[in-house]
């Protein structure tokens, strides 16, 4: 196509497309999105017009030299609410939406955040990390000293143990953000505590490890020492950059798999004895109230678990047409070891397939997996997925487990979930129990 | 250099490293399953990766630094440590050495706690520690009777009364709560009370609550001091499982996750697992009952579009119920007359108290987001109640 013939369409194109304007834009404001790729009169106007960004200049490339996310994604963001909230949202929790999360990484602004005392916004010129108690050579580190250590960059999941935990007496939220989207995942980098032991000397008598921050709270959290000579970290880098003030700048605690809680924001101080301290957040809650009476406490590891997270309630199945192939998708995780399987049931449970696992499967770490489906216009159906890991744990039925925990445990709820596909390809939050 | 002589970590792990060797590391082949027996479990009933031949299943492991000193830092002094160091520890082994266990001397009285809590708690806390605030409950009542309710389970039955978890029924140890007033509480201007007043509230916590110590009721005349906060025993000491007293209590806790049915946990080979009929017979479809919890903030939406510009004036009665209801509700709540006594100094000073915040509880502009000239219109607001 030569040049001249090229500009004359354009022209006649541009003519065409002003006189049908007001017809497109009587539906563009009726709220049909350009989305929805149908063909009005000779052509989808997405195609037939121009579009008002393709024919000017865009920003200059010094625009948002740190970027954002498109305006148009601005309802892909964390959530509140105020059922889960106290003191002026200080002590809240803000999660993920899984519904829109893709792969194992979660972008640092939809990172789900908890705080104790609100988000602290710490000079890291005035950070000051102490390691002191039990050990042979207590130090104070500069966040400079701190990032000198040999590093290592790990991807984990965070999760905080009540994900789910509003559910144990029945579904409440029909949202997988809300239901399922207490966690999310990185790629951290940071240092073990090990290799700062290993300077340090740890006493032999020496048990357990506490974590302070360095917030209003002083949120804190004891550890045993098995953990912080394992794979436990104190980490900076979040997805290959700084960690954000809502995940603890500039340092935080990681401890791979278990409870987001422990894995300490802000942090200021580790001191090491012999006995555990009985923190707030380690007997006021984050404790499992059995039906015995009787609490667990010092209940570390998020247990095997998984979710369908596409489709949602969120973005459900309404607008498929009969016949479609569609992926039925989810994540999977196992703060105990690495995803081995995971199984799908169309029917609630009753019976299993396995499904496949996609990308990168690793140790504590969110797994995807799907499996396709040719859709049927009217079919109803229950999505039931059962993840298991290598440490030889399969998800309970909800039966299961609240035969052991009962329902007023709060935390560490990992029975299989369950999504209910209508008739209309609307999906909703179940439970199958007895 | 690392010691090893921690014989009690080092006896597990090393057979978990020679038994993890073989099945899960080294490669790309998919995790393997093991059956968590013969000690290649960790502490929470899982697995560990242990680093071989510079590979930690699919990452590899940079280890040079082993064996080499870094010598990063330096040694605090002692006045900082004595800074940071304001943990009070339950003390099962601390209490032969006092300054090991954290807690100062000092005292306070019932009547002190209670003038403290009014002036600096009650707004989020509730009459008597009875919460509705939004924050927590302190007190529902007797402590050894509410503790008899952490059997409650309502299982089969919504209806039924479920389990009361505040300080008195609940906690076990009385120091988490000297610990998190002091370098905690209040809230929005924490680590602000002297060892004494700590004491003071402590003993009110504990009268409110209905507890005796060493045989004595904490009735209103009571004065708390290190020695007697020592002696207290917390009703629900005893309530929680696995056993951390002691100086060697890790054996009991590896040895509590390594039993699934401890925790609610299932273990199946992957060939043993339930394909069909898993579900049990009597099992139905619970659905959501109502709308749910469905007040999320921002709204839920999928919708791409652009945002709605935000308007340029603050909806004072959405910041009111967002910002100040939760304390200012119960205490100078808008168009309240108790305003009178505050508006008579002047209207500057009260804009002024608002904005810088003050000693009696208001923290500097409510915690609010707002610029000096909104967080008047706030203030105006309160007052007038309009």
């Amino acid at each position: 196509m030569n040049n001249k013939k090229s500009q004359e369409e354009t022209t006649i194109d541009r003519r065409d497309f002003f006189k049908k304007a007001a017809a497109f834009s009587a539906t563009a404001l009726a709220g049909t999105s350009l989305l929805a790729n149908e063909v009005t009169g000779e052509g989808d106007p997405a195609i037939m017009h121009h579009t008002k960004w393709g024919q000017v200049w865009g920003d200059p490339i010094t625009t948002n030299l740190y970027g954002v996310p498109s305006p148009y994604e601005h309802n892909v963001t964390r959530r509140s609410t105020s059922l889960l909230s106290s003191g002026n949202f200080r002590a809240s929790i803000a999660v993920t939406p899984i519904h829109e999360s893709q792969g194992i990484i979660t972008p640092n602004g939809l990172f789900f955040s908890r705080s104790h005392g609100g988000t602290a916004h710490v000079d890291p010129n005035e950070f000051r990390l102490m390691i002191h108690g039990l050990v042979d050579k207590p130090i104070v580190l500069t966040l400079e000293q701190l990032k000198r250590y040999p590093s290592v960059t790990r991807t984990h999941f965070i999760e905080c143990p009540a994900n789910g935990g509003q559910e144990w007496r029945g579904p409440q939220f029909n949202s997988v953000q809300f239901a399922k989207g207490f966690m999310a995942s990185a790629e951290w980098t940071g240092v073990y505590i090990k290799t700062i032991l290993e300077d340090l000397g740890l006493k032999p008598e020496a048990q357990w490890m506490l974590a302070e921050g360095s917030d209003n709270s002083k949120m804190g959290r004891t550890i045993p020492v098995d953990k912080v000579l394992d794979d436990a970290m104190i980490v900076w880098g979040q997805n290959g950059e700084a960690l954000r003030p809502e995940q603890g700048y500039p340092a935080r605690l990681l401890v791979p798999g278990w409870e987001g809680n422990l894995c300490v924001k802000w942090l200021r101080r580790l001191e090491f004895a012999v006995e555990p301290w009985y923190c707030k957040e380690e007997t006021s809650k984050y404790t499992d109230l059995k039906p015995t009476g009787k609490a667990i406490q010092h209940f570390y590891a998020n247990e095997v678990n998984s979710t369908v997270t596409s489709p949602s309630p969120e973005i459900d199945w309404s607008h498929l047409e009969d016949g479609a192939t569609v992926e039925i998708e989810g994540l999977a995780w196992s703060g105990m070891g690495t995803i081995t399987g995971v199984d799908i049931s169309f029917d609630g449970g009753k019976n299993y397939v396995e499904a496949k696992l996609k990308g990168l499967v690793l140790q504590k770490s969110w797994t995807r997996w799907s499996i396709i489906h040719t859709y049927k216009k009217g079919e109803t159906l229950l999505l039931t997925s059962r993840a298991m890991d290598d440490a030889g744990y399969i998800q309970p039925t909800i039966d299961e487990e609240t035969k052991i925990m009962g329902v007023e445990a709060v935390y560490h709820r990992n029975a299989v979930e369950t999504w209910e596909v209508t008739e209309t390809g609307k999906v909703n939050h179940v439970q199958i129990r007895s | 250099m690392f010691k090893l002589d921690r014989k009690l970590i080092i006896s597990t792990s090393v057979a978990a490293i020679a038994l993890l060797g073989v099945g899960c590391v080294g490669g790309e082949s998919a995790p393997t399953f093991s059956d968590g027996v013969n000690g290649n479990i960790s502490i929470d009933g899982g697995v560990s990766y242990p680093t071989i031949n510079g590979k930690s299943g699919n990452y590899f492991v940079n280890e040079s630094h082993i064996g080499r000193a870094i010598n990063n830092g330096r040694v605090p002094t002692d006045a900082e440590e004595a800074k940071w160091n304001t943990d009070v520890m339950a003390g099962y082994v601390y209490n032969e050495d006092p300054k090991a266990l954290g807690l100062p001397e000092g005292e306070g009285s019932v009547e002190e706690g209670e003038a403290l809590y009014e002036a600096q708690c009650v707004m989020c806390h509730g009459d008597f520690g009875s919460g509705g605030g939004g924050y927590p409950a302190l007190s529902k009542g007797n402590a050894e009777d509410l503790q008899k309710t952490l059997t409650n389970n309502r299982y089969q039955d919504p209806q039924a009364d479920g389990p009361t978890r505040v300080f008195g029924s609940y906690w076990p140890q009385a120091s988490t709560m000297f610990w998190y007033i002091r370098d905690g509480m209040p809230h929005p201007k924490s680590d602000t009370l002297s060892v004494n007043q700590t004491y003071a509230l402590t003993a009110y916590m504990l009268n409110i609550n209905e507890m005796s110590i060493d045989g004595q009721e904490v009735d209103d005349e009571y004065v708390l001091d290190r020695a007697k906060f020592l002696k207290i025993k917390m009703p629900n000491q005893d309530g929680f499982e696995p056993n951390v007293r002691g100086s060697d209590s890790l054996p009991g806790v590896r040895a509590y996750y390594a039993n699934p049915a401890n925790f609610g946990a299932h273990k199946v080979k992957p060939a043993e697992r339930c394909m069909t009929n898993c579900q049990e017979t009597n099992a139905t479809v619970v659905r959501i009952a109502g709308e749910g919890i469905s007040q999320f903030i921002p709204p839920m939406s999928i919708v791409r579009d652009l945002p709605e510009k935000k308007a340029e004036t603050i909806n004072v009665k959405e910041v009111y119920s967002n910002a100040c209801a939760m304390c200012h509700d119960s205490f100078l709540s808008p168009g309240s007359a108790e305003w009178a006594g505050y508006t008579a100094k002047g209207i500057d000073k009260v804009y002024a108290n608002g904005i810088n915040g003050t000693e009696t509880g208001m923290p500097a502009k409510g915690g609010a987001n707002l610029s000096d000239a909104n967080f008047k219109l706030m203030v105006d607001y309160l007052i007038s109640g309009k």
